[in-house]
C-alpha cells in the first residue's frame, strides 16, 4: 500500500496534475490496493484535516495581508526603511531587504510578501541601475521570510501536524531565525553591491524627515507589534490575532492612510478566498495522505529504526536538513510539513532536539524549496512580476541560497537561536 | 449561451466566496470583541465559522482552478512540446474522474452523517459535510468549461478577471 501512495503519487506529481489531487489520488489509489480500507475514510480525514478553528487564521491572517497592500502599505514602510539603509553601498537592495522584513510582520506567506511589496521594490531597484534578474532573486529569496517571522501559515499548519509543539511558542520562535536570515541576506547584498559599483542614495535627510517618515510608518508597524505583542502575551490566541489584523489593516487603510477604497474591498475577498481554498484543498488531501502514512504505521517504524541507530542529534539534524532541501526541490511547504512532521518530529523528540528548533528548521528548509525549480512558487512569481527569464534570475540567486544554507547550519549547531526568544516568555 | 452560463456562474461563485469569507471574518471579529468587552463570546461563532471555512475551501475549489492556481509541475509539458497536447488530456481525464469519485463519495459520506447532528447549533453534519460532493460536482462543470483552451494551449483565466468583475459592478 505505501509502495502504492508513494509511486501513484510521484507519477500524478510527474504528469503535471495539481499538487492536491496528486496527493489525493495517489491516496485514493493506495486506499483501492489494499482493498480492506471503508474508502469513507477519505472523506474523513480530510474533513477532519480542515475542520479545526485554528485553521480560520490561514485566511485571516491572508486577508489582512491583502488589505494592507491594497492600504499602499509597501510605499510607507519602502521610506521609513530607505532613511535607514538607503545610503550605504547597494542602498536600495538593503531598502527591500528591510521592507520585506517588516512586511513578513503582517504577511504569513513567502507569495504575499514577492507579489506585494516586492513587485514594488524590484521596479525600484531596476529604475535605480540594478540588474533586474539580480533585483528578482533578492527579492525571491528575502520573500521567504513571509512565513518564518510571524505570523505564518506554515507554522499553523505545523502545528496542527504535530501537536506537541506550542503555536504561540513556534510563532515567537521565527522572530531571530528572521532577523538572522535577513542580515546574511544583506551581507550578499552588499558584498554583491560592492563588487559591481551599486552605490546608495546620496539623499540626506533632516530630522524632521525622520519624524514625518516614521511618523507616517508608525500605523503600519504597530501591526507586527499588536499581533506578536498580543499573542506572546497571551493576550490573545493567534486565531484572535489574525481576525484583530483583519480589521485593524481595514480601519489603517481607511481611516488613516484612506488608500483603501470600499470599491476594492470584494476583489481583495475574493482573491484572499481563493488563496484560502487553494491552500485549505492541499492541507485536506495532504491529511489523507498522511492519514495513510500513519496506519501503516510508517512513523513508527521508522522512529524506532532511526532511534536505534543512536544517530547523535546533530547528525540527524543534518540528515534531515539534507531530506528536506532535496524534498523540497520538488514538493511545496505545506503539502511537505503535513506528509513529513507526523514522521520527523517525534523522531526529533525522541533524540532531545528542542521540538521549536526542528520546528524552525523545517520551516526555513521547505520554505527554501519554494526558491528551487521545478515547484518553485516563489520564482515564478518574482519573475513573472519582474518580467525576468527564470533562467537569468536562477544564476543570481546561488549566492543567496547558500547563504541561507549557512543560515540552517547555524540554525542545526545553535538551538538557542530559535528557542531563547520563545523560553523568554514561557514556551519551550 | 454557454458564456454566458459561464460567466453568469463565475460571477455567482465569486460572490458567494465574498460573503464567506466577510461573514466569517465579522462573526470571530465581533466575537472577539464580546470576549473582551463583556467577557462572554457567542458558542455558535466558533461551529459557524469552522463550517463556513469548509465550504469556502470546496466552493473555491472551482474557480481556482480556472486561474490555474493549484499548483504544479509543467515540466513534463514543456520537455515534451510536441506530446503537451496528450500530456493536458490525460490530466484532464485523470482530474475527471478523481473530482466525480470525489462526489459519489462524498455524498455516501453526507447521507452517513446526516443523522447525526452539530453541538451547538443542532443542524446535521451531513449538511456541513454536503460541500464536499457540491464542490467537486462544481469542479466538474468549472474542468469542462475551461477543458478546449486547456488542451489545446494551456489557456486559463487570468487572475485579473476575477477582480475585474469587481470594477464591473
Amino acid at each position: 500500500m505505501i509502495a502504492t501512495l508513494f509511486i501513484g503519487c510521484t507519477l500524478l506529481l510527474a504528469l503535471g496534475v495539481p499538487v492536491a489531487f496528486a496527493l489525493g489520488g495517489g491516496t485514493l489509489a493506495a486506499m483501492l490496493v489494499n482493498g480492506n480500507l471503508s474508502l469513507l475514510a477519505l472523506p474523513k480525514t480530510m474533513f477532519s484535516g480542515i475542520d479545526v478553528f485554528a485553521l480560520l487564521a490561514v485566511p485571516f491572517f491572508i486577508l489582512a495581508a491583502e488589505l494592507m497592500t491594497g492600504g499602499a502599505l509597501s510605499e510607507v514602510l519602502l521610506r521609513f526603511a530607505s532613511q535607514f539603509v538607503g545610503r550605504f553601498r547597494g542602498g536600495m537592495g538593503h531598502t527591500n531587504i528591510l521592507t520585506l522584513t517588516f512586511f513578513s510582520g503582517i504577511s504569513g506567506s513567502a507569495l504575499a510578501d514577492a507579489a506585494g511589496p516586492g513587485a514594488i521594490m524590484i521596479r525600484m531597484m531596476r529604475d535605480d541601475g540594478y540588474k533586474p534578474e539580480y533585483a528578482a532573486a533578492l527579492t525571491a529569496a528575502t520573500s521567504i521570510l513571509g512565513p518564518i517571522i510571524p505570523p505564518s501559515i506554515s507554522m499553523i499548519i505545523y502545528a496542527l501536524a504535530y501537536p506537541d509543539v506550542n503555536l504561540v511558542g513556534l510563532l515567537i520562535a521565527g522572530v531571530l531565525p528572521g532577523i538572522v536570515i535577513a542580515l546574511a541576506m544583506a551581507i550578499i547584498n552588499h558584498v554583491i553591491s560592492v563588487r559591481r559599483n551599486y552605490r546608495g542614495s546620496t539623499r540626506t535627510y533632516a530630522w524632521r524627515d525622520y519624524v514625518r517618515n516614521t511618523w507616517r510608518a508608525l500605523p503600519a508597524l504597530a501591526l507586527p507589534a499588536l499581533i506578536l505583542g498580543g499573542i506572546a502575551s497571551g493576550a490573545f490566541t493567534p486565531t484572535e490575532a489574525s481576525v484583530i489584523a483583519v480589521f485593524y489593516a481595514l480601519f489603517a487603510g481607511r481611516a488613516i492612510y484612506r488608500t483603501l477604497r470600499w470599491a476594492m474591498l470584494p476583489g481583495i475577498l475574493a482573491r484572499s478566498a481563493l488563496m484560502t481554498a487553494s491552500v485549505l484543498i492541499i492541507v485536506a488531501m495532504s491529511a489523507a495522505f498522511a492519514w495513510v502514512l500513519t496506519i501503516s504505521r510508517v512513523p513508527q517504524d521508522l522512529t524506532a529504526l532511526i532511534v536505534g541507530m543512536k544517530l547523535s542529534p546533530l547528525a540527524f539534524l543534518l540528515a534531515v536538513n539534507a531530506l528536506l532541501l532535496a524534498f523540497g526541490i520538488f514538493i511545496e511547504p505545506l503539502p511537505g510539513i503535513v506528509v513529513l512532521v507526523p514522521i520527523l518530529a517525534p523522531i526529533a523528540h525522541a533524540l532531545g532536539i528542542p521540538d521549536l528548533q526542528f520546528g524552525i528548521i523545517v520551516i526555513v528548509n521547505l520554505t527554501m524549496g519554494m526558491l528551487t525549480p521545478p515547484v518553485g512558487g516563489l520564482l515564478f512569481v518574482t519573475s513573472v512580476v519582474a518580467r525576468v527569464p527564470l533562467a537569468k534570475m536562477i544564476g543570481e540567486l546561488w549566492p543567496f541560497l547558500w547563504a541561507q544554507i549557512g543560515v540552517l547550519l547555524l540554525l542545526s549547531l545553535f538551538p538557542s537561536i530559535s528557542t531563547v526568544l520563545p523560553a523568554a516568555f514561557g514556551y519551550r | 449561451m454557454l458564456d454566458r452560463f459561464d460567466r453568469a456562474l463565475l460571477k455567482a461563485n465569486r460572490w458567494t466566496l465574498i460573503v464567506i469569507l466577510a461573514a466569517m471574518a465579522t462573526m470571530v471579529f465581533v466575537n472577539v470583541v464580546l470576549r473582551f468587552t463583556t467577557d462572554r463570546s457567542l458558542l455558535w461563532v466558533e461551529e459557524v465559522s469552522r463550517y463556513l471555512m469548509i465550504w469556502l475551501t470546496f466552493l473555491g475549489g472551482g474557480p481556482v482552478l480556472r486561474y490555474g492556481g493549484h499548483l504544479g509541475i509543467d515540466t513534463l509539458q514543456e520537455a515534451l512540446p510536441r506530446h503537451a497536447g496528450a500530456i493536458r488530456t490525460a490530466i484532464f481525464a485523470i482530474l475527471l474522474g478523481f473530482f466525480a469519485f470525489m462526489v459519489w463519495v462524498g455524498l455516501r459520506y453526507a447521507a452517513f452523517a446526516w443523522e447525526q447532528t452539530t453541538p451547538v447549533m443542532q443542524i446535521p453534519i451531513g449538511a456541513v459535510y454536503l460541500a464536499m460532493p457540491i464542490g467537486f460536482a462544481l469542479m466538474i462543470v468549472h474542468l469542462l468549461l475551461m477543458a478546449g483552451p486547456y488542451v489545446r494551449r494551456r489557456a486559463m483565466l487570468a487572475d485579473g478577471e476575477f477582480d475585474a468583475d469587481a470594477a464591473k459592478l
